[in-house]
């Protein structure tokens, strides 16, 4: 080989993205007098920018780097105009881009995009690859902004928005507003009241009392109509609707006060704009507490959906990958995961083995090792090597999007308790204006003054406002299925965890539920024809693919024997040389068929197995029996332990199976469980389930296979789990992620008390009403008080709800 | 009594400016993440500082 081939031959590392490359293949420039290598002109061009910018640092910086190419590609700004935010001269637009691969990166396209003229700001998170800037509207386009970007190699991509949580941060950032405004000229207000007040009792020239209930005025108004805005528009809109809501009251109580006490500045009379005020602020603090508890929820979910990368390296037929947009990648294709990079969409690993972190989807902290022909899911992160998927499916179908389509469901479905609320607040609003109306004509016939008339009346709205009654179940069920979906438990409705909540029986399919699926051996025969009976045995059926096989070839942890002759009778059994001698296992049948004698004392063996439930593999040597094996699908490890956990919370306990009568009598024996019906097909095990129901039970039932498919839609409540079939995981109500059985008695449990809690809100809140209500009416409550008490009401029903945060 | 009139004034003035400053926090995104900022001040790095702003050739 001549120096220039060997010099061909050395690898080089690409002055850019410090990818390996043969020197043949570099592309060469010099720069500020010093000869650079890079693998591709795109690289050339993003060292020459950078270096032209004078921020060089970026190379000495980056510690974090993966050797990679930079994400290149066009940016079509018309994609983009539509997320622009503009607001008179600045404009701004939140941006995701591809190829951040270090914490240098977010340095540089900070640093770049700051020295452009027209910029305001640009900020970018590291964690979320998601760029925000702002500019200037005229100074520079958004085109400009984007091509310096895609100039860089970081290829920007709109950033699909979770409205969801858009709209949650949204509504609590104006309430914060609202709220804030409210307190400020709350505390302002009061300061002056408090003065009117010393004024009540030590006398006060007029024309300060004027004063003062003037600023009062001024300094009430916005607190009333801005801040009370929300329930003053809902209050007409129900009003229009002829269904009188919560808000209805709040606006009616304050407003009430407000307009008395302006009619009182002309008259001469006392102000209660404090009144009006107080109520409003009051009310906004509880909502604005519940509104930071939905956000919590709702940005868990933004969580799970910003773990799926926005696009893929797709690798086309020439072997090389490029990033693709995920809407352009369908089923068949084959994508490349790199190392560090999350997995884009579900497949099956063609080549490549890496450890793969799944506990976002499983819970399970412990990664798991991925080779070919395993499958992948979106949003998981490959952690050690790399891998190149063969896609099957589009970015909808992936579990991850259907997780998230579940959660989403979940919350925006009702629990019937809920109902009970909702109707209450129909009759009961009308109900607490009549009484309020009641209230005001008899203090005025009984010769009271119309001031106390009116404050008792208002204090009536106030305290009978049902706020708590309205956050009793709602607030408990959000919490309580947040809390165990952080286990891995995805709740697809409030009404299905009430449903959880009632079950008296639970029903469990036996394949897979409490069994592991897969049989392993229990019974060694060995009739002394052969003194390497295990490891030629094990030799054998390390050919063979059917389960039984495998359990046998496991059973077996030495030394292989080389075979001669294989020959696999699918479904039968398998046969072969090892040194000479003829080896054969399988059936029974298939051992009579090939003409092995089978003896008294080896049918009689195989008889008593297969009465127990055990599946039996014979094995002759050179046409005589050598001996036999028993094999069961056995217990899970930790069904005994669920089984025991269920039993202790008084749930009656029943095993659904398809199988044989022995083999489920023998699984039920061993975990305790009396109630057992076997050799049941999808509608036999649906049927079952019916009857229990018949019978008054709230059935809950646990399957993993599409045989169970009917039974779990059949059942007040299906669970399955996250390695079940899609059909399984639709027609559940309830997956668990990680297939963690002792998780059914978490659900149950978790469920019971969220229930327990939702009937100690409700009790509360009515209890509440039932006391203070009275006490209004009879004038013991001035307005003010009435406002603190509901709010401590509220926050009662709060603080109780979120006890279900923890598990 | 004039002086009372001082003090109110005062005190709204002081307020209103903690209500500007309050509106300003919000509107501007100061209370949309609090978890971000102790991370932002390892990434700054002012090596390159006081350079030109345009190399031109």
């Amino acid at each position: 080989m001549s120096v220039t081939e060997r010099r061909n031959k050395e690898k080089l590392h690409c002055d850019h993205c410090q990818q390996e490359m043969e020197y043949s293949a570099a592309v060469t420039a010099v720069i500020d007098g010093q000869t650079r290598y890079f693998c591709c002109h795109g690289c050339l061009g993003v060292y020459e920018l950078i270096h032209s910018e004078s921020l060089d640092a970026f190379y000495q910086q980056r510690c974090d780097w993966q050797p990679g190419r930079p994400a290149f590609g066009k940016v079509d700004a018309r994609e983009f105009e539509g997320n622009v935010r503009n607001d008179g001269s600045s404009s701004k637009i939140d941006l995701l881009l591809s190829g951040i691969r270090c914490a240098s990166c977010v340095w540089l396209v900070e640093k770049a995009l700051a020295r452009l003229d027209g910029i305001v700001s640009a900020r970018v998170n590291y964690a979320t690859h998601r760029a925000t800037i702002q500019w200037r509207t005229g100074e520079i386009t958004l085109e400009t902004i984007l091509n310096t970007l895609a100039g860089l190699g970081y290829l920007p991509r709109p950033v699909r928005h979770g409205a969801q949580v858009e709209a949650f941060t949204e509504e609590k950032r104006d309430l914060l507003l609202r709220f804030g405004t409210a307190g400020f000229f709350s505390m302002q207000l009061m300061l002056i009241i408090a003065a009117l007040y010393a004024g009540f009792f030590q006398g006060i020239e007029t024309t300060y009392r004027l004063t003062f209930q003037i600023i009062s005025w001024a300094l009430a108004t916005p607190v009333v109509f801005y801040s009370g805005w929300p329930f003053i528009s809902n209050a007409l809109r129900s009003l229009r609707n002829r269904s009188l809501n919560m808000d209805a009251l709040v606006a009616l109580g304050s407003l009430s006060a407000y307009f008395y006490s302006v009619a009182m500045i002309f008259t001469g009379g006392e102000v209660f704009f404090d009144t009006s005020a107080m109520i409003i602020t009051f009310i906004l603090l509880g909502r604005f507490l519940e509104a930071g508890s939905r956000l919590k929820a709702g940005s868990a979910l933004a969580a799970l959906a910003d773990l799926q990368p926005s696009e893929a390296l797709l690798v086309g037929e020439d072997g090389h990958a490029a990033p693709a947009p995920l809407e352009q990648i369908n089923a068949g294709a084959v994508i490349e995961v790199l190392p560090g990079g999350r997995v884009p969409l579900d497949g099956t690993v063609t080549a490549g083995e890496s450890d793969v972190d799944e506990s976002m989807l499983t819970g399970e902290s412990a990664p798991v090792a991925k080779a070919p022909g395993s499958t992948v899911y979106a949003g998981t992160l490959a952690i050690t090597g790399r891998l190149l998927v063969s896609v099957t499916g589009n970015a909808h179908e992936t579990l991850l999007s259907g997780i998230i389509r579940t959660v989403e469901e979940a919350q925006a479905r009702k629990a019937p308790i809920q109902g009970v609320a909702d109707r209450v607040a129909g009759w009961f609003v009308p109900a607490i204006i009549l009484l309020a109306a009641g209230t005001f004509a008899w203090w005025r016939i009984d010769g009271a003054p119309t001031v106390t008339a009116l404050m008792t009346a208002v204090s009536v709205l106030v305290i009978a406002c049902p706020c708590a009654l309205g956050l009793a179940t709602p607030l408990a069920i959000l919490v309580g299925t947040t809390a165990v979906s952080r286990k891995g438990i995805l709740v697809k409705g409030g009404d299905i965890f009430e449903t959880v909540s009632k079950t008296t029986t639970v029903v469990l399919d036996k394949t897979g539920t409490i069994t592991r699926g897969k049989p392993s051996v229990t019974d060694t025969f060995d009739y002394g024809i052969s003194n390497r009976f295990m490891q030629c045995c094990a030799s054998l059926e390390a050919w063979s693919s059917h389960p039984a096989g495998q359990a046998i070839t496991d059973a077996w942890l030495g030394e292989r024997l080389p075979l001669d002759g294989l020959r696999v009778i699918p479904g039968m059994g398998v046969s072969g040389k090892i040194e000479g001698e003829t080896w054969l296992a399988g059936s029974r049948v298939l051992l009579e068929k090939k003409g092995v004698t089978l003896d008294d004392k080896c049918l009689e063996t195989t008889d008593r197995l297969e009465a127990e439930g055990k599946t039996t593999v014979l094995v002759a040597c050179n046409g005589h029996v050598a001996g036999l094996f028993g094999l069961i699908d056995d217990l899970r490890d930790d069904a005994e332990r669920m089984i025991e956990a269920l039993r202790a919370q008084g749930l009656g306990l029943m095993i659904l199976t398809g199988d044989n009568a022995g083999v489920a009598r023998y699984i039920a024996e061993k975990c305790g469980i009396t109630q057992v019906r076997s050799g049941l097909d999808p509608l036999g095990k649906a049927e079952a389930i019916r009857e229990l129901k018949r019978s008054g039970e709230t059935v809950l039932m646990a399957g993993d296979g599409i045989n169970d498919a009917p039974a779990l839609t059949e059942a007040d409540t299906g669970v399955s789990f996250g390695t079940a079939t899609a059909v399984a995981i639709d027609s559940a109500g309830v997956t668990i992620m990680n297939d963690d059985l002792t998780l059914l008695d978490t659900l149950v449990a978790h469920s019971r008390r969220c229930f327990a809690i939702i009937r100690q809100n409700l009790a509360w809140a009515f209890g509440y009403n039932l006391i203070a209500l009275p006490l209004a009416v009879t004038g013991v409550l001035h307005p003010i008080v009435s406002a603190l008490l509901m709010a401590t009401s509220s926050l009662v029903v709060v603080s109780n709800s979120l006890r279900l945060r923890k598990l | 009594m004039a002086s009372t009139f001082f003090l109110i004034g005062i005190g709204f003035v002081i307020g209103l400016a903690g209500w500007a400053l309050f509106l300003w926090a919000v509107r501007s995104g100061q209370l949309d993440d609090p978890e971000a900022p102790k991370y932002r001040m390892l990434d700054d790095d002012d090596e390159v500082q006081n350079k030109p702003k345009k190399m031109d050739k």
